[in-house]
């Protein structure tokens, strides 16, 4: 069972402000929970407000325009980027990520700002939306600062927001739509699990990137290469901008290993 | 916090605590006990109810949230007394052994047929990901759905065999 | 009995017919002890320890007593009590010294659930932490650490033989025939160590207990457990009641799978009650405390040395097994006596010593599990047959079937095998025939080109009979209702597995009712129902059954007897059919079974007879004691045999692997349900293979369990199914079986892993010697890289492993003489 907080549900943004004004540090943001009533429940985090977003307006939904490009509200959930027309044709990199994130139910919920406000290093969501160099929309009752998703993460469930901040939107510029791409994820089990590590893989316009998780104290992006190169210099690349670890899940030297392997694989499959 | 939903189609007002989970609320509340806690974490799907159209671990969802929405759970699943076509294939191909993840799982299938009407033995699979059972090993319960679903066959009605 | 009856007379023995508790399953009616509330009911939450070994200094229970809603707090030194099914080495709440993570300390009860843990929270605990044991190896050793220095002055069952100043409270032997001459008569001997890791059941539903504690003493407890009786009797032994005191109550029990085999949360809750004035207290574990409050299965060090003939003939066996058991003994000084007389397998072999250690270690303790130990052993006596069929350069099935049980062997504590004890060469067969063991298909081939990947196919054998007492029984009442129908009453326990609707088909069967007319009860009172020892070990379906069938012909008897006084005839001349009884020669003279049921009244008003009640027991026929000294005895009410077939798929780059296909067999006997057989062959095959690839407990090097949750304690999804699964029955009636049925509820269990594990090593040839297997122990092993401390990467002794310096050969020594 949880133990015991107050529940606010802002209607419009001003209110949402101002209660992350008057809370701060005290308040936790709700969106799907699926992170966050694990967390209370277990008591790693213990706010006195929790505050729930999925009302707020403007919060919801997905839209895609050639000139904003695909922007995501902080009520969207796994399953309805999932189930997007525009995500499917022009992100086929978004919709593998998200496929074989939790299980069905908690897709229902799992929003994929929650996802990378978050800021598990094993998040599945942001391998993807760093290669398709997503940006980041924060707000304030003090306004609005942009920043690219690879800036957003400062370490473990770490990132830049202060306080009273929180993430409006995820931005994936229309540059990058039509980008070919794939995700592998090594898991424990055949169903619903963590990734132990996971890469994405993006080609486009002769550019090649890496999102990688479960790698490093934050999901990494490997930036600088191109399509044409070879395997071995981009798993090199990987290589170089990963340090795993071990854990209970795996050791430091099968994650190196597999990290070269999907990488490797995923050059030559992503066509 | 004073909250008004309807859950199986009949309409409910209740005040309840703000950090009590709806599970919770509809099993201690409420008296539905259908639905199961088996973890309390959102892994193991006992939980599984609809709101609002889609199926979410109950555990994971606070009963604040349900103000203004519609529940269902496995105690609607049957009218009138009569068993739903998934509750009699589950019956029929012993789906069920000790029961306690039956009510999401019947739950999770009902959505799944819903998205899905003739889901192949994968994606019955991948539908019912997030229920665990710890008895029947799921094979039965992914026939009863293949029988409901019209698939079952001679070639895949799954029997004991003899040596 | 019953056996020889032709099966087209049956009607419905045999038949997949549904089972009696489905249709409340399925709508959410069914009343499980978590759903329960009672008035005035108080919800208790535990203290737990932090630490694996720990002295208690102080509890500061003053803040938690004075919380408002806080009705009763309890610590350890208040307590008297002693624990144990076995060896009484347990108190309900730790007194001076706390002997693994996750022990409870104290207890609260209060009015809601959230006051009880804000309660727990406010408790302040003293330790003083001090070095714990935490390898059972490590546990052996002259100056470790003793988990019990008391055990010498523990109460125990005789059969069991505690060593007072060690770390072990039961050592179990076989001694069959001379060993050095086997080995000396032997062209090869080969010898390794196997290990797996502790286990957690995983019931869907946690351990919960609603405990009532009246005024005169007088207890009522709901709880969902496996036995009622043995709740009983142990409650009443700890707390110095008579029996008739204490009232045990099983509702729906959403699993057991031997977690809830024994006596658990039920004292705890009864002392809060008590203290509480007798209100009635609710105690359920939390997911996190069923990994670590709850007990689990114990871990194991297997090492067996096998000397084999030039024509493959095994002619020795030298086994030593060492059971990691954790903190406290429970049920695991019993599952080391069953290895010891089972730990060889279903083998023909002449010469056997075997030494089989419980071992105390500072973590959760192993309680029953499914299979009761022979998973975690014929992981390393089937990966270790396939080893020496290896080494000899013989075929491992032919191998196999050369030194399988047969009519006229004798087992290792020399009972004779015959023709109805059961088949397990036709299992085996069947197992090897179903995966086209020893070549691919066409289509596998294929398969294997287009995939780059390799597939491999395995087998593995297994056998198990129930580990019970000699002496235990069980006992059936059928009650005819005043409209000809009947209720049985028995105390096996429904906890998934079909029991309920098997009697239901047993009784009806021997009535000749339809099924209609026959109801099982399902929840367990231990006022109403009669004595049955305990639900475990595959024994319901041959003693209840048996017990159920006896019932049925007492039953009979009675209305006979009464109906021959009404129609005037004698018994011999009557028959009957579903609703009534008559005179077989003048079939229109005859009385119903309702006139009859509860005594039968002439026109004239004058009655006799009386209620109908049948009653049946049944009793283990004909079992001995083992010899302390040699093992030696008949331990086995029936042998269940059966073997796996496991086809996988590797990737030979990262050791991933997928399970194409699993093969089970089992000779049951006498199928009872198809459906409910099948149930259990999948169900019980899943969870085998749970153990086999992802489950596993992992401490850090001060003994803190650090996967308490689903989170890293994963169990198969429906994903994880193989790609086809097949499940085969043979039929070798047990003659003393109800017709010919034995046991099949642990079974399916044991063996999937180390089938696994051959078949992995035929497609890799890597050698996996400790369970699970995870894709990245395949990589390492196919490199044939030193395989990595599973489970933790930087303790030095590792959780379960045996310390390095005592370990036998690495996997490719295969010593020749």
């Amino acid at each position: 069972m949880l133990q015991k907080f107050r529940y606010a549900k802002p209607r419009d943004k001003s209110e949402l402000h101002a209660l992350l004004a008057e809370y701060g540090k005290s308040a936790k943001l709700l969106a799907g929970g699926t992170d966050l009533l694990v967390n209370i429940r277990s008591g790693s985090q213990k706010p006195a407000i929790v505050i729930d977003v999925k009302k707020v307006t403007g919060f919801s939904g997905i839209s895609w325009s050639a000139k904003e490009g695909l922007i995501i509200r902080p009520a969207v959930t796994i399953n309805e980027v999932l189930g997007d027309a525009a995500v499917r044709e022009k992100f086929p990199l978004l919709m593998e990520c998200a496929h074989d994130l939790a299980s069905y139910q908690i897709r229902n919920r799992a929003t994929v700002i929650g996802n990378i406000v978050n800021a598990s290093p094993c998040s599945d969501m942001a391998p993807g939306l760093l290669c398709l160099e997503a940006r980041i929309v924060i707000s304030s009752k003090r306004g609005e600062r942009e920043l690219p998703l690879v800036e957003f993460f400062t370490g473990v469930k770490k990132t830049v927001l202060r306080e009273d901040e929180f993430v409006e939107r995820i931005v994936v510029p229309a540059a990058a739509a039509g980008a070919r791409g794939s995700y592998k994820k090594l898991k424990r089990i055949n169903g619903h699990d963590l990734g132990i590590v996971g890469v994405a893989l993006m080609k486009k316009d002769g550019l090649l990137r890496l999102g990688i998780s479960s790698s490093a104290p934050t999901p990494v992006l490997v930036d600088g290469l191109r399509e044409t190169d070879p395997e071995e210099k981009v798993a090199a690349a990987a290589r170089k901008a990963t340090s795993p670890i071990s854990d209970v899940r795996c050791s430091q030297e099968y994650r190196e290993f597999m990290i070269e392997t999907f990488v490797k694989r995923l050059c030559r499959e992503v066509k | 916090m004073r909250i008004k939903l309807s859950v199986n189609g009949s309409a409910y007002e209740r005040d309840v605590e703000e950090h009590k989970t709806l599970l919770r609320f509809l099993r201690e509340d409420l008296g539905f006990t259908g639905t199961k806690e088996g973890c309390g974490a959102g892994e193991c799907g006992a939980c599984t109810v609809f709101m609002n159209g889609k199926t979410v671990n109950s555990c994971m969802v606070l009963a604040v949230e349900a103000d203004g929405a519609e529940v269902e759970t496995i105690e609607g699943e049957a009218e009138a007394g009569k068993l739903s076509a998934i509750q009699a294939a589950f019956d029929r191909h012993h789906a069920i052994q000790c029961g306690f993840c039956t009510g999401g799982m019947v739950m999770s299938v009902r959505e799944l047929l819903r998205s899905n009407p003739k889901p192949s033995v994968d994606e019955i699979k991948q539908g019912i990901e997030g229920n665990f059972c710890r008895c029947t090993g799921y094979q039965q319960i992914i026939e009863a759905v293949l029988d409901v679903s019209g698939q079952l066959g001679p070639g895949n009605k799954g029997e004991l065999k003899h040596a | 009995m019953l056996e020889n009856t032709d099966p087209a007379a049956l009607a419905f023995v045999g038949k997949a017919e549904r089972r009696v508790d489905a249709v409340e399953k399925v709508t959410g009616d069914a009343v499980y002890t978590s759903d329960m509330n009672m008035p005035g009911m108080l919800y208790a939450q535990v203290k737990k320890s932090p630490h694996a070994r720990a002295r208690i200094l102080r509890i500061d229970t003053s803040k938690a007593e004075a919380l408002s809603g806080v009705r009763a707090v309890i610590v350890g030194s208040e307590l008297n009590y002693k624990l144990g099914l076995y060896v009484v080495d347990k108190d309900i709440l730790a007194k001076t010294e706390v002997r693994h993570y996750g022990e409870a300390v104290a207890g609260v009860a209060a009015d809601t659930i959230e006051i009880a843990k804000e309660a727990v929270e406010l408790i302040e605990v003293e330790y003083e932490v001090l070095p714990a044991v935490l390898n059972h190896m490590d546990a052996l050793k002259p100056d470790a650490p003793l988990v019990h220095p008391d055990l010498g002055h523990y109460d125990y069952v005789p059969v069991f033989s505690p060593q007072p100043n060690t770390n072990i409270p039961n050592l179990s032997k076989c001694r069959k025939g001379d060993v050095e001459k086997g080995f000396a008569e032997s062209e090869w001997i080969v010898e390794r160590e196997y290990t797996n890791p502790s286990v957690q059941h995983v019931p869907m539903e946690t351990h919960v207990a609603i405990v009532e504690w009246k005024n005169g003493d007088a207890v009522t407890i709901w709880t969902s457990a496996q036995s009622p009786f043995t709740v009983r009797n142990l409650f009443c032994y700890t707390f110095k009641l008579p029996l008739n005191n204490v009232r045990v109550i099983v509702p729906h029990v959403g699993g057991g799978f031997g977690g809830k085999a024994g006596i658990h949360l039920e004292p705890l809750a009864a002392c809060l009650s008590r203290k509480a004035g007798g209100r009635p207290v609710k105690l359920q574990a939390t997911r996190e405390e069923e990994f670590s409050l709850l007990p689990c299965r114990s871990a194991l060090t297997y090492r067996i040395k096998t000397g084999v003939r030039s024509d493959g003939k095994i002619l020795a066996q030298e086994l030593t097994l060492y059971w990691d058991a954790g903190a406290y003994a429970d049920y695991a000084v019993n599952v080391t006596r069953a290895s010891s007389y089972s730990g060889a397998g279903p083998y023909d072999i002449p010469n056997v010593k075997l030494d089989a250690y419980t071992i105390y270690t500072n973590k959760p303790y192993g309680t029953a599990y499914r299979g009761f130990g022979h998973v975690e052993f014929f992981w390393g006596l089937e990966r270790h047959l396939e080893l020496v069929a290896n080494v000899i350069g013989m075929e491992s099935l032919e191998f196999r079937k050369l030194n399988l049980l047969k009519p006229g062997s004798l087992t290792i504590t020399g009972e004779r095998i015959a023709e109805h004890s059961g088949d397990p060469t036709k299992c085996l067969e069947a197992a090897a025939k179903a995966i086209n063991y020893g070549r691919l298909t066409k289509e596998e081939a294929e398969r294997e080109k287009r995939t780059g990947r390799k597939i491999g196919k395995g087998i593995a054998t297994l056998h198990k009979a129930p580990a019970m007492p000699s002496f235990t029984a069980t006992a059936a009442v059928v009650k005819m209702n005043s409209d000809g129908s009947v209720i049985v009453n028995i105390a096996l326990t429904e906890i998934g597995q079909g029991s309920a609707t098997a009697i239901q088909q047993i009784a009806a069967e021997s009535l000749r009712f339809p099924l209609s007319k026959v109801k099982v009860t399902i929840e367990k009172d231990t006022d109403k129902e009669p004595y049955d020892w305990q639900t475990v070990a595959s024994k319901g379906i041959i003693l209840s059954g048996n017990a159920t069938v006896l019932a049925c012909e007492d039953l009979l008897r009675q209305a006979y007897a009464d109906a021959a006084q009404v129609l005037r005839a004698q018994p011999v001349d009557l028959d009957h059919d579903a609703d009534k009884i008559f005179v077989r020669h003048r079939p229109d003279e005859s009385v119903s079974f309702a006139q009859l049921s509860v005594g039968y009244a002439f026109p004239d008003g004058n009655a006799i007879g009386g209620p109908l009640i049948g009653v049946g027991r049944y009793v283990a026929q004909g079992l001995s004691n083992l010899d302390k000294e040699t093992g030696q005895g008949l331990p086995a009410l029936d042998w269940t045999f059966g073997a796996h077939g496991v086809i996988v798929e590797v990737d030979l780059e990262t050791g991933e692997y997928k399970i194409i296909k699993i093969a089970s067999v089992f000779d049951v006997g006498k199928v009872i349900n198809p459906d409910i057989v099948r149930g259990q062959a999948i169900g019980g095959m899943i969870q085998g293979l749970g153990t086999a690839i992802c489950e596993g407990y992992i401490y850090d090097e001060k003994g803190h369990l650090l996967n308490p949750s689903f989170t890293d304690n994963k169990i198969p999804t429906a994903k994880d199914l193989p790609e086809e699964i097949e499940s085969i029955a043979v039929e070798t009636a047990q003659i003393d079986g109800p017709f010919g049925a034995r046991g099949v509820g642990e079974h399916p269990m044991i063996s999937v892993a180390p089938a696994l594990g051959n078949a992995i090593r035929q497609a890799t040839g890597a050698e996996l010697l400790h369970m699970p297997i995870r894709f990245e122990d395949v990589w390492r092993a196919m490199r044939k890289r030193v395989p990595i401390d599973n489970w933790i990467t930087k303790t030095p002794t590792g959780s379960c492993r045996s310390d390095p310096a005592t370990r036998l050969h690495s996997p490719d020594s295969a010593a020749a003489p």
